[in-house]
């Protein structure tokens, strides 16, 4: 006897099986549809050649489940059996169907194989399933959400995965074929059946499995599984190098300025809760939860674009409070984790664009920052004669307009020139410069505001006068090449000016060069235990982890130890994201940047380095509201190297 | 009851926040020279504030109010981005530097002219001399009810309810209308007037009457400018950090002292 499966065995009015999978497939292409419907509603044309490299990028991760396994290997894991199982399986039924229609192959020892590798998908499916309910009914992982819909699907797929070993079983007991089956749990579940009873349950069980598999099929686009399509989407329009060029007239209309990729993004987010849990400042007791900005922003974006409304017939969402929008420091600690390359802090960004066009519910210290910065060109209350007053006897050459000047500019940036601490910044690179004998200049008290600040609490009309006063003023300076101070600024300057015309780097990437060219030569032996505090917009935005870190390294007698969070896990000092100008205004439980400073005296270093004024200004006030002065210094990576190499 | 007319006094100041090492003073000229932007004066934004909360609830209009030498528009069109409805400009050279008395005369002729108005709200005080008496003498003059450091206004079923801070808590002040309120910071602030809103007001043609001393029909007689007897600049701002060592108890004891000191 040659084993095989009978095509519907036992079956009868087989014919309708396939009527009922035709509409739920139509069910399913509609909701896609719909999706698609609403991301096609985007003002930003987008090129629509397709990028094979991003293809292959996007199978890679997708295939490996690369993304979920980052931070979590338990999650990874069990998403990652669900998947394969699911997969195995979907593949597997379709090849029963084609052997039944169209080519018989399923047979002998290909049959037996073939009911192993179904054996071993479902087993993943059940074990995956029955792990990712432990972890969130049982374990209660605070990450995530115990909503109806997580309750609903989860289940139902556990239901499949029983229901489909159980059938398995009952086949068997209800056929007995003449040969053993290369599986295990299917004969094992036929001990327990008698022949005529499993004949007799069979066929209703074979419906009630099929149907099930169906719905869920159907069900796909109208709960979060959607994204089994949106997460694919996602990551292609993450890797694609799609040039999206904004609707100018849509510039001031936040709620219409999501582009396609965006939208994706949205649709795919699972709620997993990822996001919450790498968030700075939902980790130090502040309201702020960006999953429930992603949702908030996914609902109004339908509501707005689709008058018929949400496809998703299982959500029960929280409302989400206005006002925890100003928390967010745009620290990109979401985006980093967020398996579907959703960023939360974009969501938060569209609705600090609301309240600011809307004008309500700004706070207050906000509302004179953002007025003080277009009155006076600076964020602090500093008057702009007083720009350069950091270099006032210490030989800083000026760049003059239309001049013929040498070398790069130096953009020392608003918090750098006012601040005192920061100050030490200018002051410090300034000097290695001119010990390196390199070629630079200050714009002095010409030199305007890049914008940032205005762009990131959602003032964008500022932003662009700022941008465009910023643009003309470098040209009239004939600037070609800058070097900022301020991760910030360089942030502003390299991916939020569109088009411009001028190289950006930031000075840590400078000490690597002049280092690396013998101009800077360490020789001071500094006997010191640091750690190196990753500033966002230089480390997770840039990706620049590396340079910094070399330089510490090229310093004789200093030893670098890392935090636990450190590169692309740093942990964000609180300052971003406006959240420096607002004071005390919005707080939480803990500050971010007093957390930071334990983690970072955890280490036993003495000191603190980091390369943002923001990030000085912030650790430098928590080491004293911590207590640790005297025990702990923090220093400017520019101040450490200038240690090692003064003569004095 | 009808949609409340509410008018809102509101002076161009040069910005009483700008930076210290704009602002110069010379003595012998008896002048304060200020290197900075004209603002409106921050208790007339709260004052207009107020006046867009009521105008949310009840519906109505709100008028600024405005006067000077020569007074921008593109300064106080910020008040139309920010919720008000119409502008009136009171300019004159006759404006220039009057004593609060004349000030108050100028703008109840002008609230007089403008005939239609349940409620007249001014800050408490404006932003450059802080004197604080237009909104009283204006109340006066115009002969209603007066309420002065409103942190609170509201109009319910034609009667005005201000709540009046008082220096230990607050007073519940029930008034008819038409009345004047002189209006305290703790209102709020004027919501934030986004840039785009701005930039987009200011490129729409808007009509803005501007009434002078003859227009008013004013007492040219009565308007009396300020006199300043003398101008006094401040110490000079040196900074001087001392730190104060020891465990909590004995900071706080010494920072009192010092304090006390410095007195
Ligand atoms: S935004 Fe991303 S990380 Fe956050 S809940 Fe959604 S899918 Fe998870
Ligand atoms: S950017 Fe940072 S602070 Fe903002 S939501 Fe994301 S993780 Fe939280």
């Amino acid at each position: 006897m040659i084993p095989e499966r009978p095509m519907f065995w036992g079956i009868d009015y087989s014919w309708l099986f396939y009527v009922i999978a035709f509409v739920a497939i139509c069910i399913f292409a509609v909701g896609v549809g719909i999706h698609i419907s609403v991301w096609r509603k985007s003002k930003s044309k987008s090129n629509t050649s397709i990028s094979w490299q991003a293809v292959k990028q996007s199978l890679l991760e997708i295939v490996s489940g690369a993304r979920l396994f980052k931070g979590d290997i338990a999650a990874g894991t069990a998403h990652f059996l669900m998947f394969w199982g699911f997969i195995i399986l979907l593949i597997g039924t379709s090849l029963l169907a084609v052997h039944g229609h169209v080519y018989s192959f399923l047979t002998g020892t290909t049959y037996l194989a073939f009911g192993f590798f179904m054996e071993i998908g479902g087993l993943a499916l059940l074990v995956g399933i029955t792990w990712s309910l432990v972890r969130r009914y049982v374990q209660r992982v605070p990450r995530l959400e115990r909503r109806l819909e997580d309750a609903v699907v989860a289940l139902w797929l556990l239901v499949i995965a029983c229901s489909g070993f159980l059938l398995e079983g009952v086949r068997l007991a209800a056929q007995r074929p003449g040969w053993d089956e290369w599986t295990a749990l299917g004969p094992m579940i036929a001990g327990f059946f008698p022949q005529a009873a499993a004949r007799s349950i069979y066929p209703g069980l074979w419906w009630g499995h099929g149907l099930l598999c169906l719905a869920f099929i159907a069900a796909i686009p109208y709960t979060k599984l959607f994204h089994l399509v949106g997460a694919p989407a996602s990551y292609y329009l993450h890797h694609s190098p799609v040039t999206l060029s904004p609707d100018p007239e849509a510039a001031f209309e936040p709620g219409v300025q999501w582009d396609l990729a965006q939208r994706a993004f949205l649709d795919a987010c699972t709620r997993c809760g990822r996001c919450v849990e790498a968030c700075p400042s939902a980790g130090a007791g502040e309201p702020l939860a960006p999953r429930a900005f992603v949702q908030a922003a996914r609902q109004s974006l339908w509501r707005e674009e689709r008058p018929a409304g949400d496809i998703r017939f299982l959500l029960d969402l929280d409302p989400v409070e206005d006002r925890s929008a100003w928390f967010c420091t745009t620290c990109g600690a979401c985006l980093e984790v967020c398996p579907v390359y959703a960023a939360p802090f974009e969501a938060v960004g569209k609705k600090r664009a609301m309240l600011i066009e809307e004008g309500k519910g700004v706070p207050d210290l906000m509302n004179q920052t953002l007025e003080r910065l277009f009155n006076y060109e600076n964020p602090w209350v500093s008057s702009k004669r007083d720009r350069a007053a950091w270099a006032k006897g210490l030989d800083v050459p000026v760049i003059k307009a239309g001049g013929n000047n040498e070398g790069f500019c130096y953009f020392v940036g608003c918090t750098t020139s006012f601040d005192d601490r920061a100050q030490a910044i200018a002051v410090s690179f300034s000097a290695l410069l001119k010990q390196a004998g390199a070629e630079f200049g200050i714009l002095g008290d010409k030199e305007p505001c890049c914008g940032d600040i205005a762009r990131v609490v959602g003032e964008l009309g500022l932003f662009m006068e700022k941008m465009e006063n910023c643009t003309e003023l470098l040209d009239k300076f004939s600037v070609s090449d800058i070097v900022t101070s301020s991760p910030h600024c360089f942030h502003t300057f390299l991916n939020e000016y569109g088009d411009s015309s001028f190289r950006v780097r930031h000075y840590s990437s400078v000490l690597k060069e002049l280092l690396a060219q013998g101009k800077l030569r360490p020789q001071n032996r500094v006997n010191a235990t640091v750690t190196y505090h990753d500033p966002c917009y230089l480390g997770r935005h840039n990706r620049i982890f590396d340079d910094p870190r070399q330089v510490i390294r090229s310093i004789p007698g200093v030893k670098l130890v890392e935090m636990e969070h450190h590169g692309a896990d740093s942990l964000c000092c609180g300052g971003g994201g406006g959240r420096m100008w607002q004071g005390q205004d919005i707080r939480g439980e803990a500050r971010m940047s007093e957390i930071r400073i334990k983690e970072a005296r955890g280490t036993g270093a003495g000191i603190l380095v980091t390369a943002c004024p923001l990030c000085l200004i912030m650790m430098e006030d928590a080491l004293k509201t911590v207590g640790y002065e005297g025990e702990m210094k923090v220093m400017d990576l520019n101040e450490l190297l200038l240690q090692s190499l003064s003569n004095g | 009851m009808k949609e409340p007319q509410i008018i809102v006094c509101a002076k161009q100041i040069p910005d009483p926040e700008a930076p210290f090492s704009n602002v110069t003073v010379n003595v012998e000229k008896k002048q304060v020279a200020v290197d900075a932007p004209d603002v409106i004066s921050p208790y007339d934004e709260n004052a207009l504030e107020a006046a867009i909360r009521i105008k949310e609830e009840l519906g109505g209009k709100i008028t600024i109010l405005s006067m000077g030498r020569k007074v921008s528009d593109t300064v106080l069109r910020k008040t139309i981005a920010a919720g008000a409805d119409a502008l009136v400009l009171l300019e004159d050279p006759l404006f220039e530097g009057l004593d609060s008395g004349s000030t108050a005369h100028v703008l109840s002729c002008a609230i007089k002219k403008i005939g239609d108005w349940d409620l007249v709200l001014t800050g408490r005080q404006a932003g450059d001399w802080d004197s604080g008496q237009v909104g009283l003498i204006m109340g006066e003059m115009l002969d209603v009810p007066c309420v002065s450091l409103a942190r609170s206004i509201k109009i319910d079923d034609g009667k005005l309810l201000v709540e009046k801070s008082v220096p230990v808590g607050y007073e519940m002040v029930e008034a008819s209308l038409p009345a004047l309120v002189t209006v305290s910071n703790e209102v709020g602030e004027l919501r934030y007037v986004a840039r785009s809103k701005m930039l987009g007001l200011l490129r729409r043609p808007m009509s803005i009457p501007k009434w002078n001393s003859k227009d008013l029909g004013c007492d040219i007689d009565r308007l009396k400018k300020l006199q300043l007897t003398e101008l006094v600049p401040p110490a000079d701002m040196g900074r001087q950090c001392t730190l104060i060592e020891g465990a909590a108890q004995d900071q706080a004891c010494r920072l009192a002292e010092v304090l006390s000191e410095l007195r």
